[in-house]
């Protein structure tokens, strides 16, 4: 068995082979760690690789021996984790050198959940620092290669995730969204990205950006697969108190092919606007075309407060996030700044050292908007604009079941395009922005390619309706028969379709 | 000669007596613990931990509310208080801002004999931070040392509006509130070991409508300090106003050692806190039946229950003031009177013989053998008649020894009142054979004599005598003497 | 909603949030923080004060503890990676302004 072989397996598919002995947990883990030291010199979307755990964690799980009942849902899957969810005994950086030499000594309810379930930790994934970014360029230890283009960024602030799945470096990977940085990457890098209702997935153990946005989500080949994962991370958490009194995901939530075909499929005005890139338009209308053509329903709605979201997100995000990370003081643990003079000084030089620009930006921003004389002029209209852009998705899911936007205004960009200019990055969010100030699920699947770069369709739907989105990405996936990313090597620019 | 109008405002914040820390489950009893081992990643603030709020916790801070009669805002919302010092790990506070657990209440308590109120403006839930240390043994040149233990233990902080008006005053407001929390059993209420803490905010013009400028003072740990940083900061205004300056608004702390306020140094403009709602934290809303279970299991508190206990029983304020001391005590003297509907006479054998006895065998009544039921059925003997006081107290005593009931220890005791004339005549007989010399001192007129001989019946008869039985057969014998 | 911020102003909030920015790069900051408010001025045209803040996505009542202790046996991992510990004590330089104790 090569990577070849396993190229368009899903989790059900690795599961039968182990089922009839044709494969072992430890072969697959060793093929994926084979495939990392081939491709991740030049791809540097791994910051960790736990090939030592990995291994011997295969090895446990093949001692065992389970009946067809008990089979663990994600046994000897290997599965990357984006660097900001804690995994107890492995560095957790969130990228940032501020926590460069920093080891959880806890694992988060994700974590757990997975050991649980069978999965094998291959190790942790490279990010925008502390999550903020939209390219992984704000990485305290350097970015990571879009797989299709070298010279391109993956998207962020999952890119490592999103990159190790794209280029089979992982079959699956956890990485978090605060305002798209799921779903942005994974349209960057033609996967499967996820980002759950707010409060469907324990967010313990994920260090914090944003509170009351951050979700944790996952990054995947298919929709199948994506359903696997969603299933076993998501779920009432009594140690977080955000995290919504429902049980995992189950596929019963998903609905057989004519309940399918009765959805009606929305498409909101604001998102067609000018400043899109036209191929991604053009894609887009394409595929709306072919669900015309299948018999759906395509029915018009406004989001008329969707120009807004994008600047109160950027009020509200840094405040909760200057908040957040005042913790990183350099006092208990994470990075000291050498000889501190004084108490002031360890406060001032380890943050200011420690932080790299964006970060800078965003807690200056963040406190800023919340100090004295400013929380109304700026979090409080925030918070203001926060219900009014979820009372236009309440009203849509009236008329329809699902809203089809792009993912992205734009295609890929290479390294450097977007970074002189801070607000012209947060632009490249102004579709997931609003879903995540809402609190929605949404999901980005690869419905096509232009000039081999990948473009990114979003589904939104209704708070707990992932069953409705699932279902309705899957039978798109099926229609549009896109194989997932094949990667023979990062320079090779084969044709994919 | 001008009249200074002063104004102070008492902060007191009281550690919850709960097992469990306010947002995780780490224990409480953190007093004499090696450092940082009563922590989690939670009190830690580490990275990826997250905060759940501790139920019983919540309901603790409502009743404080509650007994200090503020209005309860049905929703708890926790906002983040953002500051930088080495005992806040997570360089926030969880407190609560616009949203407290009760805000408009008041509480009655006594000053210099008189009854004062002070209006509570609110009442609020928070997270404690840890502590510093700046001399130890090992500890290096220049440096503190950091203890998150006490992080996250719960506080309720009482806030009042500036109704105090004298060092006593403020001094005794601070007592009885101690008092309070502690009676209505929400906190330890110990300035010493810190679960009480109480700042003071005073100012001082010279014009009744006017406030002067307000200084905050800090650092007071007995109430004896609270009592000498005021008087003190009271003087050190009224020079300043008296010298022509403008008293500048400001934190100080009190200098225990030489009884001095000190301004705080290094204190910049005041600190912006930036509240905003903890996003964390869910707004809880608190069902009304928890309201009302934690209103109804409020006792009833100790001046409210002396002014009852006045009223209703008509006790003398002294009787009433011992009798509320004890909870317990005031509980055992009500049901008490359910049998017997004699107040003033069960509340006399309370104070005097009951506690006489507690405070001989050193316990409280919660400790002691006997009953309200065991109690009144000795009361009721006595009331009838049957024995007399003297019998009863011996009685009693035994009762406490034993637990026993009165009438079983009398039989066993061979203790009964002699209650039959022609028994007690043959005595008195006696008695006055016996006593020519006491009899001749009566008939020529000294009353004492008379005490005398009863005392020389009762002696007799072990005291089981019925008193009025033997006064008045000793008065028929010495007349038919004389 | 004022359309800049001043230099002052950064100043303030950097130190608020405990930084210590060279001027040459706060320069930078400034323009690129100014240009960022300047767009958060569009809200200007929302009519908003009907609108009720939303400052949690919340679905049902949160979850609460009991009032029960447990222990937590990760004090050692955190210790090995302190940047400084003495008997169980982080340690940090002498804290001057005495709030407590």
């Amino acid at each position: 068995m090569n990577i070849d072989t396993v190229k368009n397996f899903t989790v059900e598919d690795y599961q039968n082979a182990y089922k009839n002995e044709e494969i072992s947990p430890t072969e697959i883990t060793q093929l994926f760690l084979d495939r990392i030291h081939l491709l991740d010199p030049s791809l540097r979307a791994f910051l960790t690789i736990d090939e030592t755990g990995a291994l011997q964690r295969a090895r446990e799980l093949e001692e065992k021996k389970f009946g067809e009942a008990e089979f663990p849902p994600l046994y000897g899957i290997p599965i990357a984790i984006k660097d900001n969810i804690c995994i107890q005994g492995l560095p957790t950086t969130c990228g940032s050198r501020i926590l460069s030499n920093y080891h959880s000594p806890f694992d988060a309810t994700v974590i757990e959940k997975i050991k649980k379930a069978g999965g094998i930790f291959l190790g942790k994934t490279n990010m925008d620092e502390f999550a903020m970014g939209s390219s992984t360029e704000n990485s305290g230890f350097g970015p990571t290669r879009n797989p299709f283009d070298p010279n391109r960024v993956p998207g962020g602030s999952s890119g490592g995730s999103a990159a190790s799945v794209a280029a089979l470096e992982a079959p699956l990977a956890l990485g978090s969204d605060t305002g798209g940085s799921v779903r942005q990457p994974a349209a960057f890098c033609g996967i499967v990205g996820l980002r759950p209702t707010y409060g469907r997935v324990s967010r313990y153990g994920l260090i914090s950006f944003a509170s009351s946005l951050d979700q944790i989500g996952t990054l995947t080949r298919s929709v199948q697969d994506s359903r696997a994962l969603f299933s076993v991370i998501s779920g009432q958490d009594d140690r977080d108190s955000t995290c919504a009194p429902y049980p995992p995901f189950s596929s019963s939530d998903c609905l057989p092919e004519d309940e399918i075909k009765k959805m009606k499929v929305g498409v909101a005005k604001e998102y067609f606007s000018t400043g899109i890139d036209p191929s991604i338009t053009q894609r887009i209308q394409e595929v709306l075309n072919i669900l015309a053509k299948e018999g759906f329903e395509v029915v018009e709605v406004s989001l008329p407060h969707t120009d807004y979201a994008l600047e109160a997100y950027y009020i509200v995000a840094p405040a909760e996030a200057s908040s957040n990370l005042a913790r990183y003081d350099g006092i208990a643990y994470g990075y000291r700044c050498h000889h501190p003079l004084n108490l002031q000084d360890l406060y001032t030089r380890t943050r200011t050292t420690g932080f790299g620009k964006e970060v800078l930006r965003r807690i200056i921003l963040g406190t800023y908007c919340l100090s004295s004389g400013y929380y109304d002029e700026f979090y409080l209209k925030g918070m203001q604009v926060r219900t009014l852009v979820k009372k236009d998705f309440e009203e849509s899911f009236e008329k329809c079941d699902i809203l089809l936007t792009p993912t992205t205004p734009s295609m890929p960009f290479k390294f450097g395009e977007k970074s002189h200019d801070p607000y012209q990055m947060y632009l490249t969010d102004v579709f997931t922005i609003p879903s995540a100030m809402a609190g929605i699920p949404a999901l980005s699947l690869n419905c096509g390619y232009h000039q081999h770069l990948p473009i990114g369709l979003q589904i939104l739907g209704a708070p707990f309706q992932e069953g409705k989105i699932f279902s309705f990405a899957s039978f798109l996936e099926k229609i549009l028969s896109i194989p997932p990313p094949d990667i023979g090597s990062i320079h090779s620019k084969k044709e994919v379709f | 000669m001008s009249a200074w109008h002063i104004t102070i405002g008492l902060e007191v914040h009281c550690q919850l007596l709960t097992q469990a820390k306010l947002f995780c489950q780490c224990g409480t009893d953190y007093i004499g613990k090696p450092p940082n081992s009563l922590v989690c990643p939670v009190c830690l603030g580490l990275p990826g931990s997250l905060p759940v709020m501790n139920h019983y916790a919540m309901q603790l801070a409502i009743r404080t509310a509650s007994s200090l009669h503020c209005q309860l805002l049905p929703k708890v919302v926790f906002h983040r208080k953002n500051y930088f010092y080495p005992d806040l790990p997570k360089g926030y506070q969880i407190s609560q801002y616009d949203l407290p657990i009760g805000v408009n209440g008041y509480f009655e308590f006594l000053t210099q004999g008189e009854k004062k109120q002070v209006r509570i403006k609110r009442v609020h839930i928070e997270e404690d931070a840890g502590k510093l240390i700046h001399e130890g043994i090992n500890l290096p040149e220049n440096s503190s040392g950091v203890d998150f233990n006490r992080c996250g233990i719960p506080l309720v902080e009482i806030v009042t509006e500036p109704d105090l008006h004298h060092s006593e005053e403020a001094r005794d407001s601070l007592i009885a509130l101690r008092d309070l929390v502690r009676f209505i059993e929400v906190s330890d209420g110990n300035m010493e070991e810190g679960s009480l803490r109480c700042d003071a905010n005073i100012s001082i013009s010279s014009h009744p409508d006017q406030m002067g400028a307000k200084v905050e003072v800090k650092n007071m740990n007995s109430f004896r300090s609270v009592f000498r940083a005021l008087e003190y900061e009271i003087d050190r205004q009224k020079r300043c106003l008296e010298e022509g300056n403008c008293v500048p608004q400001e934190t100080r702390h009190w200098d225990e050692i030489n009884e001095v306020t000190v301004s705080s140094r290094g204190k910049e403009d005041a600190e912006d806190y930036r509240y905003f709602p903890d996003p964390d934290l869910l707004p809880y809303l608190v069902q009304e039946e928890v309201i009302q279970q934690i209103e109804s299991s409020l006792p009833e508190l100790p001046l409210e229950r002396k002014e009852r206990f006045m009223i209703d029983f008509e006790l003398t304020e002294q009787d009433a003031n011992v009798l509320v001391q004890d909870k317990s005590l005031a509980d055992f003297f009500e049901i008490c009177i359910q049998e017997l509907n004699k107040p003033k006479f069960i509340a006399n054998w309370t104070i005097t013989e009951v506690l006489k006895n507690l405070n001989a065998l050193d316990i409280d009544i919660k400790q002691s053998k006997i009953t309200p039921s065991s109690f009144m059925e000795l009361l009721k003997m006595i009331d009838k008649k049957e024995i007399s006081g003297t019998i009863a107290k011996t009685i009693l005593e035994e009762m406490f020894q034993t637990g026993g009931r009165a009438k079983e220890i009398m039989a066993k005791k061979g203790i009964s009142q002699i209650n039959s004339e022609k028994e007690i005549e043959k005595i008195v007989r006696q008695v006055i054979e016996q006593n020519p010399q006491s009899v001749a001192d009566f008939l020529g007129g000294k009353e004492k004599a008379f005490h005398f001989l009863i005392g020389q019946v009762m002696k007799t008869t072990r005291g089981q005598a019925n008193p009025d039985l033997v006064k008045s057969i000793l008065n028929k014998e010495l007349s038919a003497e004389g | 909603m004022p359309e800049t911020i001043s230099l002052s102003e950064i100043k303030k909030v950097v130190a608020l949030a405990k930084l210590s920015i060279p001027d040459i790069d706060l320069e930078q900051f400034f323009l690129e923080i100014n240009d960022i408010l300047s767009h958060f001025d569009k809200l200007n045209r929302l009519e908003l004060k009907e609108v009720s803040p939303t400052s949690h996505i919340s679905w049902s009542q949160p979850p609460s503890n009991p009032d029960e202790p447990r222990e937590w046996m990760g004090g050692e991992e955190l210790f090995s990676q302190a940047p400084a510990v003495i008997d169980q004590y982080f340690i940090v330089p002498k804290v001057v302004d005495k709030q407590e104790e």
